[in-house]
């Protein structure tokens, strides 16, 4: 079946393609229905339009019915010994991305801490983004012939930036790559650098990190968001785990009356059991894996499936994928397939409330932030032995944890069948991204590392 | 350190409410990880490891992966162990590693030859296992700790009790379970003041006769509390 002919990526498209009432209306999207849906659960469109003007940043306070005032406390103690010291966070993006998303709540979270947090991007033009790109892809182990053209682009614009820019701060850090070389303006000893690599380097091309070791090892520290991602460095490594905000859209706790309705314009049936992966459509989320996963445990259980990922539009190798999902999925109109634009956090988070099971089945994962998502809203979640997902999932206990599709339908069929054991999963989930992997702590791994660094810790 | 020997001789607990010489300060303890040198792809490299590791490695395996999954019940109760069973389906080797009782032990040392002992125990007695490769690498992480005071103070066991409530359960871990490697006892920074300054030997005995490896860190406080409003009672 061709995927025109799936209902709900013709919801979608239409939802994101007009405002309005989308009934009738012709979408834009590649996604766009060429004859009438087979049928009808959809009331109405769901999806906003354009992006809704983001809320300001939470306040240190607003978590305290999350974390508790104690952890708050201990957070504003460890500050109390930064007060006056300064801070320069370095990357190379904004908007869009992790990194921006992360410092966009860290820096005002350490200001208001009083330990002032300034935030700088480098710039360059495309032959700079163009080369830090297939670095970043290199050092994920693609192959790249490094030339001597894109060293010197690399090394010409850092050269630029570093002309512009003050470090004044008691402590710099550089996020990722791209800024790697801004390390030369390293002089003064007191200044403490660090490199926080968001990447995983666990299999780098090796002429790449062979030209980049050089400038990561003349910083003070360099941290890792996991310990398989890290490399063998003449300077201290640290663990900080990559982390999410649970008052931002995509994690805050939401009406019932809300996720109620997100459901019903996805014609989605909360009467029987909801099975959910929340991932961009890419061959390595691996969805059509959690497709046969899933046929095979509804010949068990009678259960919904839910694939929702990121619009693919502008990836052609998306739109292919998204193509054989829909083919993959046939008429089965239990499958759900949802194609949502990037500012669909509320309704990502309606998705992931309302589903009985979560699951990632990725072949190849970073940290696997959809991960961490699932375990904060206290879901059973299902998740490939890859990438950072074992920090997260700890089999039996935080979730479990598969191999293969047929691993991954046993989960499915044990934890529909066992609700007990997979609410308790859910429980220690929950807990587990409480301690480790929320804003807050992250804030607090910041606090503890500055002070190690700067020789004012009490040990 | 005084000593009550008085109290020691008494067989009921005093009723009166009693002040403390010294308060109890209630601090917890931060800690980040650092990513270690060693790494171990079968049992033979664990061992190994666990034999060059740093003091710090050997707690932060221990006694903080213990604190890091407190809200946990079940399961294997330190990294060797949950490694041993789920990376090289040994499960003998980890019922016995997660066996060792970190409470039993006041040195890391010690604490670090009783895992040796058991590894070479275990593979001395199957050797083929050894060199097997494991599912996935253990990596070696350390801790540093912070002390963070926290603004609780009990200068009575009403006020014990009452802070015991609101502190976190990072605050329990650094009284009552890494006191032991600070005190160098086989007992806990809670019944040593509980003891000491209150005067309360049972109660200090039985709050330090708490099986840390059969609840929460949440479980544990509570029982804690239960056995201190008992004595408040």
């Amino acid at each position: 079946m061709e995927p025109q002919n799936r209902e709900q990526s013709t919801a979608l498209s239409e939802g994101a393609s007009n405002g309005s009432n989308g009934e009738g209306k012709q979408p834009s999207s590649v996604l766009a229905p060429t004859e009438a849906p087979p049928r009808d659960r959809r009331k109405k469109p769901r999806i906003r339009e354009t992006p809704p003007t983001p809320p300001p940043p939470p306040r240190l306070d607003d978590y305290e019915p999350l974390i508790g005032k104690a952890e708050l406390d201990e957070l504003r103690f460890l500050a109390q010994a930064l007060h006056g010291k300064t801070v320069k966070m370095v990357n190379s993006t904004a908007v869009g991305g992790g990194v921006a998303e992360i410092l966009n709540r860290l820096t005002p979270l350490l200001t208001e801490l009083e330990v002032a947090t300034h935030w700088d991007v480098i710039t360059g033009g495309n032959d700079f983004f163009e080369v830090t790109k297939a670095f970043h892809n290199a050092l994920h182990g693609g192959a790249y012939q490094l030339t001597n053209e894109a060293r010197e682009i690399f090394l010409l614009h850092n050269e630029q930036n570093r002309a512009r820019m003050r470090f004044d701060e008691d402590v710099i850090i550089l996020h990722d790559p791209q800024p790697a070389a801004l390390i030369k303006s390293k002089t003064d000893n007191h200044q403490r650098w660090i490199w926080r690599c968001h990447i995983d380097l666990s299999n780098p091309h090796p002429e790449v990190w062979g030209f980049l070791r050089p400038l990561v090892e003349q910083h003070d520290a360099a941290i890792f968001s996991s310990q398989a991602f890290a490399r063998q460095l003449s300077i201290p490594q640290y663990l900080f785990y990559p982390c999410i905000d649970p008052l931002s859209e995509k994690n805050k706790q939401l009406d019932a009356s809300f996720i109620q309705q997100v459901c019903d314009d996805f014609g989605i049936d909360r009467s029987r059991p909801i099975l959910t992966q929340i991932s961009r459509f890419d061959r390595l989320k691996d969805p059509l894996g959690v497709i046969q996963a899933y046929q095979l445990a509804k010949k068990y259980a009678d259960c919904q499936l839910v694939l929702a990922g990121g619009s693919a539009t502008d990836d052609p190798e998306g739109a292919v994928v998204l193509a054989e999902v829909m083919q993959a999925a046939g008429d089965d109109p239990d499958i759900i397939v949802l194609n949502l634009p990037p500012w669909s956090g509320l309704e990502i988070n309606a998705l992931q409330s309302a589903s009985t099971i979560i699951i990632q089945k990725s072949l190849k994962e970073g940290f696997g932030l959809t991960v961490t998502e699932a375990l904060w809203k206290g879901k059973p979640t299902i998740g490939s032995a890859v990438g950072g997902i074992p920090n997260q999932v700890i089999h039996k206990l935080t979730g479990a944890l598969v191999h293969s599709v047929e691993g991954c339908a046993y989960q499915i069929r044990y934890l529909l069948t066992h609700p007990e054991f997979a609410e308790q999963l859910g429980k220690n989930g929950r807990e587990h991204v409480k301690e480790n992997f929320l804003i807050t702590s992250n804030v607090k791994r910041w606090l503890l590392l500055f002070q190690i660094m700067m020789g004012i810790a009490r040990q | 350190m005084p000593s009550q020997s008085s109290s020691a001789q008494t067989p009921r607990e005093p009723s009166e409410p009693r002040w403390a010489q010294t308060p109890f300060y209630f601090n917890s303890a931060e800690h980040l990880l650092r990513i270690e040198r060693e790494r171990a792809s079968t049992l033979g490299e664990l061992l190994a490891a666990i034999k060059t590791c740093s003091d710090a490695s050997i707690f932060q395996h221990t006694f903080r992966t213990l604190q890091e999954h407190h809200f946990i019940q079940e399961g294997y109760s330190n990294d060797f162990a949950h490694w041993t069973f789920f990376a090289c389906n040994e499960n003998g080797l980890a019922e016995r590693l997660s066996g060792v009782d970190v409470c039993e032990f006041i040195s890391l040392q010690a604490l670090r030859s009783r895992l040796i002992e058991i590894m070479e125990e275990y593979l001395g007695q199957q050797p083929t296992i050894k060199d097997r490769m494991a599912l996935e690498p253990f990596y070696f992480c350390a801790s540093t700790s912070v002390v963070v005071p926290t603004a609780f103070v009990a200068r009575n066991m009403a006020e014990f009790a009452e802070a015991l409530e609101q502190i976190s359960v990072h605050c329990v871990h650094y009284h009552f379970i890494e006191a032991r490697l600070r005190l160098k006892l086989n007992s806990n920074d809670f019944s040593m003041w509980v003891e000491e300054q209150m005067g309360l030997k049972r109660t200090a005995e039985l709050i330090n006769r708490i099986d840390i490896y059969t609840s929460t860190l949440q479980g544990v406080r509570n029982r804690i509390l239960r056995i201190v409003e008992t004595a408040l009672a």
